[in-house]
């Protein structure tokens, strides 16, 4: 079972539904998504601006040059179209780049070309310079378009940074949804631990101080858990005075009595007052136990089991003189009777279950108490050879003032199984009853042997 | 002693409780003052001899019986008999490691408080009647006539149920006495279920004797009562 535990800790741990996934998710994708849309336009703008910029530049400069060319050679000597043509080929046999484009002059005459034919007309634009005599020329040349291939080279330095912008986005995303949910994760901790100790160390101030609405929430769960404690007290201490004030009028109606008992001593009603006197304080104890049991955390001890049991049983040959009791303690050394608990209560359990156990058995017919003891558990079996308990009462049996059809005229108050089994659950531990056919009754209790701690963290 | 009534000392925050109960012993032959504050009840107690016996509740607003309990004996060692809460085992073993004689859970029958009352006193005088006897083992005496022990010349301080439960096991040593019989011998009344005045008393004397050097004289059978050995013997 704890092996499953574990493995559903970790699922749930791991399940897309918890905050921190999703936060972190959200995040993640949202930043990596803006990031992306602000980077592709900044840089489809910059470079497209920039390829523009550069090509206007490089379009003026090569113009620039054919004009000052034109006016000092072409138009001196009046060969233009063979002067640029070897203009041309010298650019082109040094390497130089060559921008496609026509020129015009003034008076509209052409006068370069260089492989514009293909480019259709409105794809064609025009351009001003001036050449050194502050005439005006046209250029004309293709609309710049930043290649493919310098895309594709842009891409791929892109993705480099991409990787890089996506594993910061992925740790800040993290860091975020971690800051998020850890505070949360553990008030909740801290509020299952609180529900079955009340008295851990409450929140640390840190976190109460934190000013947002986490720390509102620490606050809020302080304030509860203060509220809770106030009630708890509240509650004990009620039941303090309140069986306190109810002993202090029992005493005197006990001492009344008496004190009628002793002129009238054939009074047989007075018999009745005592015995119901004791019987309501009988009442008032188990009432009591029961609320102890409930509101306190009392220390865990290490507590020899078949000893206590011992103890309990020789209360028992005071109590049912004749019910022989059988005591088999578990096999092995001293060391496998110790187990962690608070003494007290499991006294009570046990002595409530054994006391049953010797109650409701016949005379002459033992009760026999077998204590197991293995490395985790503690398995105490108290078996009596009682009438046994229908099958269908069993689990009522464990109900606040439920008896059993067929007692209803023994004394008791039907508080004393639910008394042990609260101390037993407290432990971690569990209660199970079984009435074979044949009759009897055989109560298994198991305690771990560890104390409640370390039961809970297996 | 025969002819004259018992004074009892009754110490117990409720007055009209008082009233009744001191009706009710005065009734059954006894002398009773009543008393409802701890601070007075020790006041009272430190400087007057005549009670002899102190009927004292554990639960008092303000000093409560233990505080009473340890202020009284730390001076004096008149037989004391308590009224615990029933259930209330921390305080009862308190009560009787801080030397209180016996207990009784409250609310209790008047009629048992008259006998655990008379019981205290039997047991307190049966042994001061005789005359002086010195039993001596392990260099422990007790002086019988005058309910004093010491250890080779020490004395140690012993209250009155303790005093009976080391005379009753010296006097009958290498024997193992139930705790049945010690309860009956020790503190007249008979054994009940969760009953540990016995255990508790019989843990004092170890450690009173064990500050004196005297260890491993009294040894616990268990599931049937003490045994003063004959010669020491090494702890296991």
């Amino acid at each position: 079972m704890a092996a499953g535990t574990t493995w559903k800790n970790i699922k749930k741990g791991l399940g897309f539904k918890r905050l921190f996934w999703r936060i972190f998710l959200t995040f993640w994708i949202a930043s990596l998504a803006v990031m992306a849309t602000t980077g592709y336009v900044l840089i489809n703008e910059y470079t497209s601006t920039e390829y523009n910029q550069r090509f206007f530049n490089d379009v003026t400069a090569q113009a620039e040059r054919i004009v000052w060319r034109y006016e000092h050679e072409v138009l001196v000597d009046g060969k233009a179209k063979r002067k640029i043509k070897e203009w041309i080929r010298q650019r082109e046999n040094r390497g130089g780049q060559l921008i496609p484009m026509l020129v015009y002059n003034a008076k509209g005459e052409s006068i370069y070309h260089y492989r514009m034919n293909k480019v259709p007309f409105e794809q064609r634009i025009e351009q001003h310079v001036y050449g050194p005599s502050n005439t005006r020329y046209t250029v004309l040349v293709r609309q710049p378009q930043a290649p493919r291939m310098y895309k594709q080279v842009l891409y791929r330095f892109q993705s480099i940074q991409f990787v890089l912008i996506f594993v910061a986005c992925a740790l800040v995303s993290a860091l975020l949804s971690w800051t998020i949910v850890k505070p949360i994760t553990y008030l909740g901790a801290f509020s299952r631990r609180y529900a079955n100790d009340q008295t851990i160390a409450p929140l640390p101030a840190p976190l109460l101080a934190r000013g947002d609405e986490l720390g509102d929430l620490a606050t809020d769960i302080n304030f509860m858990v203060g509220k809770t404690h106030e009630a708890a007290s509240a509650q004990q201490r009620l039941l303090h005075d309140v069986s306190h004030e109810l002993r202090a009028p029992l005493a005197r109606l006990q001492a009344s009595a008496a004190l009628i008992e002793q002129n009238q001593p054939d009074n047989r009603h007075v018999k009745q007052i005592h015995n119901d006197c004791h019987r309501i304080d009988q009442l008032i104890q188990q009432i009591l136990n029961f609320s102890t049991l409930e509101n306190t955390q009392p220390e865990e001890q290490v507590c020899d089991i078949a000893a206590l049991c011992e103890r309990i049983l020789d209360d028992m040959a005071i109590n049912y003189p004749g019910i022989p009791t059988v005591l088999t303690p578990p096999k092995g050394t001293q060391k496998q009777r110790l187990i962690r608990c608070y003494p007290e209560a499991i006294h009570q359990a046990l002595d409530n279950i054994i006391g049953n156990a010797c109650k409701y058995s016949d005379k002459g017919q033992p009760v026999s108490v077998a204590i197991e003891s293995t490395s985790a558990a503690m398995l105490i079996k108290v078996t009596d050879k009682g009438p046994g308990v229908d099958e269908k009462e069993i689990e009522k049996l464990m109900q606040p003032f439920y008896r059993a059809g067929n007692q209803m005229h023994t004394e008791g108050f039907g508080l004393g199984l639910s008394i042990a089994l609260k101390a037993i659950k407290k432990h971690g531990g569990s209660l199970t009853m079984q009435s074979p056919s044949e009759g009897g009754l055989c109560v298994e209790v198991s305690l771990p042997r560890h104390g409640k701690k370390t039961a809970k963290s297996r | 002693m025969e002819n004259e009534k018992i004074n009892v000392l009754l110490v117990d925050d409720d007055v009209d409780l008082c009233a009744l109960l001191s009706e009710f012993l005065e009734g059954d032959g006894f002398s009773v003052h009543a008393i409802h504050s701890g601070e007075e009840a020790v006041n009272t107690l430190l400087s007057s001899n005549q009670y002899d016996t102190v009927v004292l509740d554990i639960m008092m607003p303000g000093m409560s019986g233990l505080d009473v309990l340890r202020a009284v004996r730390a001076e004096k060692q008149t037989p004391i008999l308590m009224l615990t809460g029933r259930g209330d085992d921390i305080d009862r073993i308190v009560g009787l490691e801080m030397g209180a004689d016996d207990y009784l859970p409250k609310p209790c029958n008047p009629r048992e408080l008259g006998a655990r009352i008379r019981a205290i006193i039997r047991r307190t005088q049966q042994l001061k009647a005789p005359a002086t006897v010195i039993t001596e083992l392990h260099g422990i005496s007790l002086d019988i006539g005058a309910r004093t022990a010491s250890v080779k010349g020490r004395p140690i301080t012993l209250t009155g149920a303790e005093f009976n439960a080391l005379c009753l096991l010296m006097e009958r040593a290498g024997q193992t006495i139930s705790k049945q019989e010690m309860t009956q011998e020790v503190l007249s009344r008979p054994l009940e279920a969760y009953d540990r005045a016995m255990d508790v008393h019989i843990s004092r004397i170890r450690q009173k004797l064990s500050a004196v050097g005297v260890n491993n004289v009294i040894k616990s059978i268990r599931k049937v009562g003490y045994q003063m050995l004959t010669s020491p013997q090494s702890q296991k």
